[in-house]
C-alpha cells in the first residue's frame, strides 16, 4: 500500500490556505433547562496548505464530521477562528458569506441521501450555478455537461433522475455538484465509505485526477485508515473533539507517537496471518462529549497515563482503579428521575446506592495497598451517601496524575509531526518507552 | 467537438421539441379545442361570473357590472350541455309530450342530458390523460421520472380508483349542477312564485298555466296519504323527480346537486387554507426547529384543545350579522372556521415527514452553496411532504363535509334557501319511517359515499407515493431504511 502513495508535492505551494485556531463547536440542545452542550469539536488547531490533501481520522462520534462542516460554515463555530486565505470565515454573514461559499464545497458521505431524488441530474448540478447566477442559462447547461464529462458521466445523463444511477455514479454526481462553482477547498466527508470496495478505488482516483486538474485542496474525512494512507498528504488524528496528533501521512503511519494514534493504528488488520501483532486494546468506551474529562481527553482510556508518584501499586491494581473510576463517572453522569431525587431527599435507599457491591465486584481478586484501600473506602462512602459527584472528585484528586488535571500541549515530536500528550515533556518517559515498560508490543524500535 | 451536436439536440426547450415533431401535439390540441368549444360559453360564463363576484366584494365594486353582464351574455349562447338543447320539461297533451327533447318522456330526456354530462366529463378527462401520455412519449426530455412510478402504482390500485371515480362523480355533479338537475335552483328553490309552468289538466283536457310554487304545493312529500312523490316518479304536473321531492315539494335531485356545490366549496376551500398553513408551518419548524417548533406545538395544542363544534356554533352566532357571514350564505365563514380548526391535525401529519426530509444531506448541500432558506424549503423539502398532505387533506375533507352537514342538521349551518345536504336530512328526519323516507335517506347515503370516496382516494395516493406503507412488513422495511441514513 505504501508504494501507491501519490506524490502530490508537485502542485503544493506550501502556502497556508486554511488555518484553524482553537476552534470549538458545541451543540446546544435548545432545551429550556440549559443542559450541558455536546462538545463535538473542543479546541482544535491545524493548518491546511494550498493543494494538499489533509486527512482527518478517528472513531465514530469523535467530531471529525462536525469539524468538516464547521470549516464550510454548515455549523456555527462556538469560538475560535477559521482563517481562509486570510479571512476569518466564522465572522462572515449575509452576502459576504454567500459569496465566500463558492470557495468551499462539500462531498457528502451517503450518495443515497445527498441528491434530491425529485430533480434531474442536470438540475442538481446546475443549482449552485443558479444560486450564484453564473452566466446565462445556456452557459450553465453547457457547464453542467462539461462537469458530467469531467466526473466520468455522459452528457445525456442530464435529464436522468438519481434513482437511475448506482451508488458510485451518484457519488460522481455529488462531486460534480461540489465542483460546479470551481471551489478552491473541498471537504470530502467519508466520500467512499458507503461504496463497494471495487468502486471506492475509482472514486479515489477520480478525486486525485480532479485535484491535479483544478489544483484543489482537500480535507478528507475518513475512518478507513488504508484509504487515508492512500490519498492523504498529511493526517490529523481526532479523539473526543481534540486533534491528538498531526503529521505527514507516511511518517505518522510508520512512527506514531501519541498513545491514541498507536492504539488506533494497531487496530489495522495485518494481511499476513503468520505475523503476531499485539493489539493495544483500549478499555471502556469514549466518554460522553457532553462531559469530557478535564485535562487530557484520552486520560480515561490511555494505556500510558501518568500516575501520581505518591501511590505505589501494581499495574493490575491501577487497572481496577481505572475501572472503578469509570463506573463512578457513569454514576455521576446518570440522569436521576425526579422520583429518585425525591426518594433520596427523603432518605430512602435508591437503586444507585449499592456502593459496597461495586467495590466488592471491582476489587474482589486483588490485594490493595493500605493507602489505596483507604481512598477506595472513602469514595464508597461518598457514593453510599448518594453523592457520586463527590466520589468522582475525590478519586480524581487522589489517583489523578498530570493527565487528569492539565490539558496537554502540542509537542513537535518529529519534522512536521505534532502530538498532544504530556509524555512528550522532558520530565516524563516517552509514550513508546512507557508502553514497552507496561508490557505492550510496539513496532517502532 | 462531437458532443456539441448531441448537447444542442437534447438542450432544446419544449417549444423547439414541439416544433420539431408537431403531429401528436397538434392532434391533441385540436381535440382539446373541440371539447372546450362545445362547452365554451359555460366556462366563460363561470370565469367571468367569478371575477365579477370577486370584484363585487371590493369597495365600490369596480367593473363588477361589466363582468356580470358579459357573464350573462355568454350564458345565453348555445352549447352542448344545456337545458335549451335537451329540454326535459313539457306537458302531455293526451297524445304526445310537448316541449321535451325529441318528444320523449321527461324522464328519458333528463336521463340523456344527465348521461351526456358524465360522458362529456369522461371524454374530457380521458383526453387530458391522453395529452399526458403524448407528452410523456414524444416531448418530455427525461425518459423516466419518479412521478411515473407513482402514477403507475395508482393506476393499478382499484380501491383508490374507486375513490377517484366517486370524487369525480361528486365534483361533476357540483360543477354542472344547473344542467344535471331536472329543474334549476333559480326556478324551483329560490323563487318558485316568480316562475310559471304549463301542465295538462286531464279533467278539463286543457293546458293550464300555474306558478311553480303552487305546483310544488301539490308535489310535496309528506309521508302520509297521497302527498308523496318518491324515487323515479312523476308528480301531478308532469314533472319528473329522479329521487323524489322534499317536504316543500321542491325537487330533491336539484337540491342535492346544488348542495354538492356548497359542500365541495367549503371542503376544498377550508382544506386549501388549512393545507397551506400546515405546509408552511411544517417546513418552517422542520428547517429552523428549536423555538419555532415549540411555539407551533403549543399553538396547535391550544387550538386542538378547544371543543371544535362548540367553537363553530359560537362563531355562527357571534358573526350572525357580520358581512363575512353573508358571503355565499355563510359558506365563507365555515371555510375560515374549518381552516382554523383543522390545520393543527394536518400540520401534525406532515411534521414527521418534514423533519425527516430536513435531515437529508441534500438540504445541507443546498445550504453549503448558499441557497436561500425559502427556496430550500420549497424546492428540496416541500415536494416530499405534499403527497402526505394530499392524503391527510382528503381524509380531513370528508370530516369537514360531515361537520357542515351536521351543523345544517342542527339548523346552524348554511342558511336557507341555499341547499345543503344536512338540512335535507334534518327536514326528512320525521318522515324516515313513512313512504317519504327518501328525503333523509338519499342525502345520507350520498354523504357516506362521498366521504368513503375521499378516504379511498387518499388510501390510493398514500400507497402510490409510499409503497412501503402498505402492510406491516413494508412498515418495518421503511423504518429500517429511515434509520440507515445516519
Amino acid at each position: 500500500m505504501s508504494e501507491s502513495v501519490v506524490d502530490t508535492v508537485s502542485h503544493q505551494t506550501g502556502e497556508t490556505l486554511v488555518d484553524v485556531q482553537d476552534l470549538k463547536t458545541y451543540y446546544e440542545d435548545g432545551g429550556l433547562l440549559g443542559s450541558d452542550p455536546v462538545k463535538a469539536v473542543d479546541g482544535v488547531n491545524f493548518e491546511i496548505a494550498r493543494g494538499e490533501t489533509f486527512g482527518l481520522v478517528g472513531e465514530s462520534g469523535c467530531g471529525k464530521t462536525t469539524l468538516g462542516r464547521t470549516l464550510i460554515q454548515l455549523e456555527t463555530a462556538t469560538s475560535g477562528a477559521v482563517s481562509f486565505d486570510g479571512t476569518d470565515i466564522t465572522e462572515l454573514s449575509g452576502g459576504d458569506l454567500k459569496e465566500w461559499r463558492r470557495n468551499a464545497q462539500m462531498v457528502f458521505q451517503d450518495p443515497e441521501s445527498s441528491l434530491n431524488d425529485r430533480m434531474t441530474v442536470g438540475e442538481i448540478i446546475r443549482e449552485p450555478l443558479d444560486v450564484h447566477e453564473q452566466g446565462t442559462a445556456r452557459e450553465r447547461r453547457e457547464k453542467v455537461r462539461t462537469l458530467l464529462d469531467q466526473v466520468g458521466l455522459m452528457p445525456e445523463h442530464y435529464y436522468r433522475y438519481p434513482h437511475q444511477f448506482s451508488g458510485g455514479q451518484r457519488q460522481r454526481i455529488g462531486i460534480a455538484r461540489a465542483l460546479a462553482l470551481e471551489p478552491e477547498f473541498v471537504v470530502l466527508d467519508e466520500p467512499v465509505s458507503a461504496l463497494d470496495v471495487s468502486v471506492q478505488a475509482q472514486i479515489l482516483n477520480l478525486l486525485e485526477e480532479l485535484q491535479e486538474e483544478f489544483g484543489l485542496t482537500y480535507l478528507f474525512i475518513a475512518h478507513d485508515l488504508s484509504v487515508v494512507r492512500h490519498i492523504c498528504d498529511r493526517v490529523g488524528v481526532m479523539y473526543l473533539g481534540n486533534l491528538m496528533e498531526v503529521g505527514p501521512t507516511e511518517q505518522l503511519f510508520q512512527s506514531p507517537e501519541n498513545p491514541y494514534t498507536r492504539a488506533l493504528l494497531s487496530a489495522i488488520p495485518e494481511p499476513d496471518p503468520t505475523v503476531q501483532v499485539d493489539r493495544i486494546t483500549l478499555p471502556g468506551s469514549p466518554p460522553s462529549p457532553r462531559d469530557p474529562p478535564e485535562g487530557c481527553p484520552f486520560a480515561t482510556r490511555c494505556p500510558v497515563r501518568i500516575r501520581p508518584e505518591d501511590i505505589d501499586a501494581s499495574d493490575a491494581v491501577w487497572d481496577r482503579i481505572r475501572e472503578f473510576r469509570d463506573v463512578i463517572r457513569e454514576r455521576s453522569r446518570a440522569e436521576q428521575s425526579v422520583g429518585e431525587r425525591l426518594k433520596e431527599r427523603l432518605g430512602f435507599d435508591t437503586a444507585l446506592a449499592d456502593s459496597e457491591e461495586i467495590v466488592e465486584e471491582e476489587f474482589d481478586d486483588v490485594t490493595l495497598p493500605p493507602d489505596v484501600q483507604e481512598h477506595v473506602e472513602q469514595a464508597a462512602t461518598y457514593l453510599s451517601d448518594g453523592d457520586p459527584d463527590a466520589a468522582r472528585a475525590y478519586l480524581r484528586e487522589v489517583f489523578g496524575g498530570q493527565c487528569d488535571t492539565e490539558t496537554p500541549q502540542y509537542y513537535d515530536v518529529d519534522d512536521r509531526q505534532m502530538s498532544f500528550c504530556h509524555r512528550h515533556a522532558q520530565e516524563h518517559v516517552s509514550p513508546g518507552e512507557e508502553l514497552r515498560q507496561r508490557g505492550y508490543d510496539t513496532h517502532d524500535g | 467537438m462531437m458532443e456539441t451536436e448531441l448537447t444542442e439536440d437534447i438542450d432544446q426547450p419544449l417549444r423547439d421539441r414541439l416544433k420539431a415533431h408537431p403531429g401528436p401535439a397538434l392532434l391533441w390540441g385540436a381535440g382539446l379545442c373541440l371539447l372546450l368549444l362545445l362547452e365554451g360559453p359555460t366556462y366563460l360564463d363561470g370565469l367571468l361570473g367569478a371575477i365579477g363576484f370577486g370584484l363585487g366584494l371590493l369597495p365600490g365594486a369596480p367593473g363588477a357590472e361589466a363582468f356580470a353582464s358579459a357573464s350573462a351574455f355568454f350564458s345565453e349562447l348555445p352549447h352542448l350541455l344545456s337545458r335549451e338543447l335537451i329540454p326535459n320539461r313539457g306537458y302531455y297533451d293526451g297524445s304526445a309530450w310537448q316541449g321535451t327533447f325529441l318528444g320523449l318522456e321527461p324522464k328519458y330526456a333528463w336521463l340523456i342530458r344527465f348521461l351526456l354530462v358524465y360522458a362529456y366529463v369522461a371524454v374530457l378527462l380521458g383526453w387530458l390523460w391522453y395529452g399526458y401520455v403524448t407528452f410523456r412519449r414524444h416531448y418530455r426530455a427525461a425518459d423516466w421520472t419518479p412521478t411515473d412510478d407513482v402514477i403507475d402504482r395508482l393506476r393499478s390500485h382499484y380501491w383508490g380508483l374507486f375513490g377517484l371515480a366517486v370524487v369525480v362523480f361528486f365534483i361533476t355533479m357540483a360543477a354542472f349542477a344547473p344542467v344535471v338537475g331536472p329543474t334549476t335552483a333559480e326556478e324551483n328553490i329560490q323563487g318558485p312564485y316568480s316562475h310559471d309552468m304549463q301542465y295538462y289538466d286531464a279533467d278539463t283536457e286543457t293546458v293550464e298555466t300555474i306558478t311553480i310554487g303552487e305546483a310544488n304545493l301539490g308535489s310535496a312529500s309528506r309521508g302520509s296519504g297521497d302527498s308523496n312523490v318518491g324515487i323515479w316518479s312523476y308528480d301531478d304536473f308532469g314533472r319528473f323527480h329522479p329521487v323524489g321531492t322534499l317536504v316543500s315539494g321542491k325537487d330533491l335531485f336539484t337540491f342535492l346537486a346544488f348542495g354538492a356545490r356548497v359542500s365541495l366549496f367549503i371542503g376544498l376551500g377550508s382544506m386549501a387554507i388549512a393545507g397551506f398553513i400546515a405546509t408552511t408551518l411544517a417546513l418552517v419548524t422542520a428547517y429552523y426547529k428549536g423555538v419555532a417548533d415549540l411555539i407551533v406545538v403549543l399553538t396547535s395544542d391550544s387550538v386542538q384543545a378547544m371543543p371544535a363544534l362548540l367553537l363553530v356554533i359560537l362563531a355562527t352566532v357571534v358573526f350572525k350579522n357580520h358581512w363575512i357571514a353573508e358571503l355565499y350564505n355563510g359558506a365563507m365563514l365555515f371555510i375560515l372556521l374549518f381552516a382554523l380548526i383543522r390545520w393543527p391535525g394536518l400540520w401534525r401529519a406532515v411534521r414527521g415527514p418534514a423533519l425527516q426530509v430536513g435531515e437529508q444531506e441534500w438540504v445541507d448541500a443546498a445550504k453549503s452553496y448558499g441557497q436561500r432558506p425559502t427556496v430550500i424549503m420549497r424546492k428540496h423539502m416541500a415536494p416530499y411532504i405534499l403527497g402526505y398532505l394530499l392524503v391527510y387533506a382528503s381524509l380531513t375533507l370528508g370530516g369537514v363535509i360531515i361537520s357542515v352537514s351536521a351543523l345544517s342538521f342542527l339548523g346552524l349551518g348554511i342558511t336557507a334557501p341555499t341547499p345543503e345536504w344536512g338540512r335535507a336530512i334534518n327536514i326528512g328526519q320525521q318522515y324516515i319511517a313513512s313512504q317519504s323516507w327518501h328525503i333523509s335517506l338519499i342525502p345520507g347515503i350520498l354523504i357516506t359515499l362521498v366521504v368513503t370516496g375521499f378516504n379511498a382516494l387518499s388510501d390510493g395516493i398514500r400507497d402510490a407515493i409510499d409503497p412501503q406503507s402498505e402492510g406491516a412488513e413494508g412498515g418495518a422495511a421503511g423504518a429500517a431504511a429511515g434509520g440507515g441514513g445516519g
